[in-house]
């Protein structure tokens, strides 16, 4: 039976990422409901200033691995702190890393793992929930045994800072050699607020007609909201905007509380994205694009003219609350 | 490891998905997707795994061999036939009913062990399927396997008995190697995955599909519905997203108005 929650906290030289804060608020309400302890494990580079970050959150114990093995340290960290627990859910975010760490601990450890995890349910045994085929069905998956992964979707549980504060432990060093090389990292775009962890995606189509847009219009309006820019994959394709925007089933899923898609016509391929975002507002030339059939809003009008005059507009709205 | 001089075995795997392009629904009774009328496809990501395997072998030009290997129901055939006919050299079916309804867990023990008895040197997959959109199998079947996994590869080479990959990150890449035997996870961003030419579809009649059981992998555990380690208990609808409004706009101011007004009304600004 599981009862006690484990963090897996992302970050990138000690800077946590949000999902990880987010996951560590919603492991101790599931740890409450269990009736079991909440745990947290930063590993790498950076893990001690991570660490520190995380005794802001309802955590009973954060467990640092100076360890920079690539993946295999966390996985071994999460090995460690799951056995010596005797039982334990590891929560990771449902981005590129924490997949990669959870699928292995899951392998690792013999348990199942849900993905994409927007909610739990903890009557008789803990239970992820999570929307399958672009948002049709919402399943819900027991997870038997002692050990379990949710890979929870960025953005969609709360992060709460309190005034707990975590007991740091370390980890031991495995003292293991590294099965895979790590020879450089480049960073080709600044590090911007994903797609998948902003609360308000402004993404652009074909209808912006070229890479400009996403730079200029579309970027102050996602930045006027202090969101992210996305994209449909006609925009992609044409190499208007990199990968790691696209919006979709070969792109992202996100559910943030805002999506706004613009000079996008709502392909299925395209809406099984971003469905599930809470309110979604659509600017598009064409009154009869699919997305009208989708959107809470539809404003029919030339994206060009519409999206600087919001950008002002918002920017106006939120001084004024300032 | 093998010695460094060497052909290679390459293997892909690949799976059997409902079409891409056909809007999926739900039956109101069973909460099943409806499949009559859907047709099944080649996995779209598995076909970057393809191509990457084709373009290795071709690069290698030593005896590399490529074999697919799909766990997959008998119907799966046409799909790996597929595969065949881009260029890989045999393919491997495991079709047990065993193993319908198989968690994450479940479906990367029987494959582990099937690549497991195909002694590959490299193993090479999507990063996802289109219909579980989970993306965490790469990753399990290298834990699985106990050999090094490089995921989300967009740039592949092999030197030295080592694979060495430019992994993409959420704001660029890092450039990953290990020694072989590895696998490898590999992005559309990789390559633009071939068509079947009429000579490798009729070529692809004559490669050799080698259909294996449970009982040929000698697994022990139990996998399928009854093992699954993650169970489904329940499979709702959600509320259905009714249909909004739709606004002409004069112009940008005007259009712009009617969003913030929209907005403020829900308490976004
Ligand atoms: C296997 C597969 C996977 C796919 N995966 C994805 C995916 O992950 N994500 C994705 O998005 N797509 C995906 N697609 C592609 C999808 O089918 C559509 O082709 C794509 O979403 C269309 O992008 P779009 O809406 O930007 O372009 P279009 O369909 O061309 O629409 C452009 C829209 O812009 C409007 N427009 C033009 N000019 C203006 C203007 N000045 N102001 C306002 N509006 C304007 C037009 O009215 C039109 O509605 C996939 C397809 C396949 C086959």
């Amino acid at each position: 039976m599981i009862q006690n929650v484990i963090a897996f906290v992302e970050h990138k030289h000690g800077t946590v990422r949000r999902v990880s804060f987010e996951a560590a608020t919603q492991a101790r309400a599931l740890a409450d409901k269990l009736g079991g302890k909440v745990h947290a494990v930063v590993v790498g580079d950076g893990a001690q200033t991570a660490a520190e970050a995380l005794k802001k959150y309802p955590v009973d114990q954060i467990h640092v691995s100076d360890d920079t093995r690539f993946l295999e340290n966390a996985v071994d960290a999460l090995e460690t702190v799951a056995k010596a627990a005797g039982n334990g859910l590891v929560l990771v975010g449902n981005t590129m890393l924490g997949r990669d760490v959870g699928s292995r601990f899951a392998a690792r450890v013999d348990c199942g793992m849900n993905a994409d995890v927007v909610d739990f349910t903890t009557d008789g045994g803990i239970a992820a929930v999570m929307p399958k085929l672009g948002g049709l069905v919402i399943t819900t998956c027991a997870l038997d045994g002692d050990f379990g992964v949710a890979a929870i979707r960025p953005n969609v549980f709360s992060a709460k800072e309190t005034s707990g504060a975590g007991e740091i432990v370390q980890i031991p060093s495995s003292g293991k050699a590294s099965a895979i090389t790590v020879e450089d990292e480049v960073e080709e775009a600044a590090a911007e607020l994903g797609v998948e962890e902003a609360s308000v995606v402004v993404s652009g189509g074909r209808g912006m007609g070229g890479p400009e847009p996403f730079t200029t219009i579309l970027k102050d309006l996602a930045d006027a909201f202090g969101g992210a820019v996305g994209a449909s994959r006609a925009a992609v394709d044409a190499g208007w905007v990199s990968h790691g925007h696209q919006v979709g089933q070969t792109g992202k899923t996100v559910s943030p509380p805002l999506y706004i898609a613009v000079g996008i016509s709502g392909a299925i391929q395209h809406k099984v994205g971003m469905r599930t975002s809470e309110t979604i507002v659509a600017i598009n030339k064409d009154a009869n694009a699919p997305i009208a059939e989708f959107a809470d809003l539809l404003v029919v009008g030339d994206a060009f003219a519409i999206v600087p005059e919001l950008a002002n507009a918002v920017r106006d709205a939120k001084a004024a609350h300032a | 490891m093998r010695p460094e001089v060497c052909a290679l075995k390459i293997l892909v795997t690949v799976k059997l998905v409902p079409d891409t392009n056909a809007d999926k629904r739900i039956d109101p009774v069973t909460k099943r997707l409806v499949r009559t009328g859907v047709e099944t496809v080649l996995n779209p990501f598995d076909e970057y795994a393809i191509e990457a395997a084709l373009q290795l072998k071709e690069k290698l030009n030593d005896g590399s061999t490529v074999t697919v290997l799909s766990m997959t129901p008998a119907t799966g055939k046409e799909i790996v036939r597929k595969a065949l006919a881009m260029g890989a050299d045999d393919a491997v079916m495991v079709s047990d009913d065993a193993v319908a309804g198989s968690d994450l867990w479940g479906t990367s023990v029987v494959l582990a062990a099937a690549i497991k008895a195909q002694n590959a040197d490299l193993v090479l997959t999507g990063t996802q399927s289109t219909d579980a959109i989970s993306g965490d199998l790469p990753g399990m079947l290298a834990e699985k396997l106990g050999i090094p996994g490089l995921t989300y590869a967009r740039k592949i080479e092999i030197a030295d008995g080592r694979v060495r990959v430019q992994r993409e990150t959420d704001n660029g890449y890092m450039t990953v190697s290990a020694a072989l035997p590895a696998l490898v996870s590999v992005t559309k961003s990789a390559n633009e995955p071939r068509y079947a030419n009429l000579k490798g579809i009729m070529g692809a009649k004559k490669k050799e599909i080698k259909a294996l059981a449970l009982g040929d992998l000698g697994l022990t555990a139990a996998v399928g519905t009854d093992g699954a380690k993650a169970k489904l208990t329940n499979v709702a609808t959600p509320p259905v997203r009714g249909k909004g409004q739709v606004v002409q706009a004069a112009d940008g101011a005007e259009g712009a108005k009617i969003i913030v007004q929209f907005l403020k009304e829900r308490k976004f600004l």
